[in-house]
């Protein structure tokens, strides 16, 4: 009987002891605190937007922008054929007055013609080589004729962006809760038709790993 | 008991109360106890439509209460005869990450810590071994020479690893092939990540942060809602724009058009003549038997 007694101040004692000693480590914080979560720099707002990186003439007609810089007979003469100027490497030498257009459509300089796609005796108007004359705004089909399986996929909306949504109407029937149109994109608006292949672009930042690497270390690492 | 014997008792009695007390002090730092109502919700495929017209509203308060900001939230339910196919092109690709962080805005994800639902994994030409890849690349300009681009994000396999695991069945496949997550049903086992081939589960180890004016107002029940510390999330093919007919929103940012999204049911949908049509396709680690909803694809 005098045994268990023991037993249980002993255990008593032992208990208090240890609350104790608890409770003085919990109030100096001798276990550590928990990191404060570092605060991570946001991500610029330019990057979250959808529009295209360029725009194209047709969407300058569409939005009835202001087109005086596109009148080719400011300066050009009407029924005048602009003659093209060739150096000693047989490439075009683009003239002061066109020095945005950046010629690097096909390889090996091979395609340094203007008017393999712009039709020299109407310089408003595109000339596909099946002898169309095309308006600016149609370029899409002017791309297609020599671009066909290309033409095919954007057709299907297997190339090119899309927006809006991927419940289509279909022709005739009425727009529902859940579906309505969809928007694809003219070739120009995201190729320059003077230089198709895309331009490279500064990376959005990258992942910042929990606790392992401050943002600042980030930086850019060469490979 | 004699006077001594009960000074002696009390002085222990109450340095052991004290002490107890104090030894609990670390639960004072529980934030958030979620309210009876959260406590008592039921589970998600148990619900009536008159206990999820509660429950959102619970949430909606919750969410304004916390952000100064009345949100839409819905409870979307799959579209009938639709299931959703993702195709992502790797010959257009160009690695620039707009997909990441557009979806890290349109879902609500917690910037700091950072959880993001999309990894961009950077891969030598010719090989499709993910060991030599590179995610934390960060190069004056994208594409580098010698390299493609591959965008990981979850892939809605037919036959989810993470569900399989799940203890309390807070992950499933619904009818139009998302795998969803209640996050008021998971309990944080993780037991989830660990069985994902593809990272694609991320955890909530603290209470997420969204800055209030960074907070999508549009949300669904299954899908971008705010969570809170101690759940699971990933990503679940927008739902709360999908199904209500949109794209998602790493598919609208993609510069490059190398995203597609639809309904494989659909045979003139961009993903059925994609998957019809396209010569090479592959599904990521298809060795695995997970059946990916997600494919990968080249121009040929």
């Amino acid at each position: 009987m005098m045994n268990d007694n023991k037993q249980t101040r002993l255990a008593l004692v032992v208990l208090t002891a240890t609350f104790a000693l608890l409770a003085v480590a919990f109030s100096l914080d001798l276990f550590g605190k928990i990191a404060p979560v570092q605060e991570l720099p946001l991500v610029d707002r330019e990057l979250l937007k959808t529009e295209t990186w360029r725009r194209s003439y047709a969407d300058l007609v569409r939005s009835k922008a202001e087109l005086d810089d596109f009148d080719c007979y400011t300066c050009h003469e009407k029924g005048k054929k602009p003659v093209l100027k060739y150096d000693d490497k047989q490439q075009l030498i683009i003239p002061d007055e066109h020095s945005d257009v950046v010629m690097g459509h096909g390889t090996h300089g091979r395609n340094n013609n203007c008017f393999n796609c712009h039709d020299d005796e109407n310089l408003e108007q595109l000339q596909p080589r099946d002898g169309r004359a095309l308006k600016f705004e149609q370029s899409t089909m002017l791309c297609g004729s020599c671009h066909g399986p290309t033409y095919r996929d954007w057709e299907a909306g297997m190339h090119g962006r899309t927006s809006g949504y991927w419940n289509r109407t279909k022709e005739g029937t009425e727009q529902g809760k859940f579906d309505g149109p969809f928007k694809k994109q003219d070739c120009v608006n995201c190729h320059n038709p003077h230089s198709p292949k895309f331009p490279g672009r500064q990376p959005a930042p990258p992942p910042n790993y929990l606790r392992e690497k401050t943002p600042s270390d980030s930086s850019h690492t060469s490979h | 008991m004699n006077r001594r014997g009960f000074l002696r008792s009390s002085a222990v009695f109450g340095v052991g109360a004290a002490a107890l007390a104090a030894s609990l002090k670390p639960l004072l730092e529980l934030k958030d106890f979620s309210s009876m109502e959260k406590f008592l919700q039921k589970y998600y495929r148990e619900m009536t439509p008159e206990d999820m017209e509660k429950v959102l509203t619970r949430i909606t308060h919750e969410v304004e209460r916390q952000y100064g900001l009345r949100p839409h939230v819905q409870d979307l339910k799959p579209m009938d005869g639709v299931s959703f196919v993702y195709a992502l092109n790797l010959t257009r690709c160009i690695g620039c990450r707009k997909c990441v962080h557009a979806c890290v805005a349109e879902n609500n994800q917690s910037r700091s810590p950072e959880i993001q639902y999309i990894r961009v994994l950077k891969m030598p030409h010719g090989s499709l071994d993910i060991e030599k890849s590179e995610h934390d690349y960060n190069p004056e300009k994208v594409p580098e020479k010698g390299f493609f681009y591959m965008p990981v994000q979850c892939q809605q396999c037919k036959k989810p690893p993470c569900v399989k695991v799940c203890p309390v069945h807070a992950t499933w496949q619904e009818d139009d092939g998302i795998v969803a997550i209640d996050y008021d049903w998971c309990i944080g086992c993780r037991y989830c990540m660990a069985a994902c081939p593809y990272g694609a589960r991320h955890f909530n180890f603290t209470k997420p942060l969204i800055p209030k004016d960074r907070l999508n107002p549009e949300m669904a029940y299954l899908g971008n809602r705010p969570r809170t510390q101690g759940v699971t999330e990933k990503c679940h093919f927008c739902i709360q724009r999908t199904r209500a007919g949109r794209y998602p929103a790493c598919l609208e940012v993609c510069p490059a058009g190398a995203r597609k999204f639809g309904n494989i049911l659909d045979p003139e949908s961009e993903v059925s003549k994609i998957l019809a049509t396209k010569r090479v396709f592959i599904q990521l680690k298809e060795d695995l038997g997970t059946s990916p909803r997600f494919f990968y694809y080249f121009d040929v």
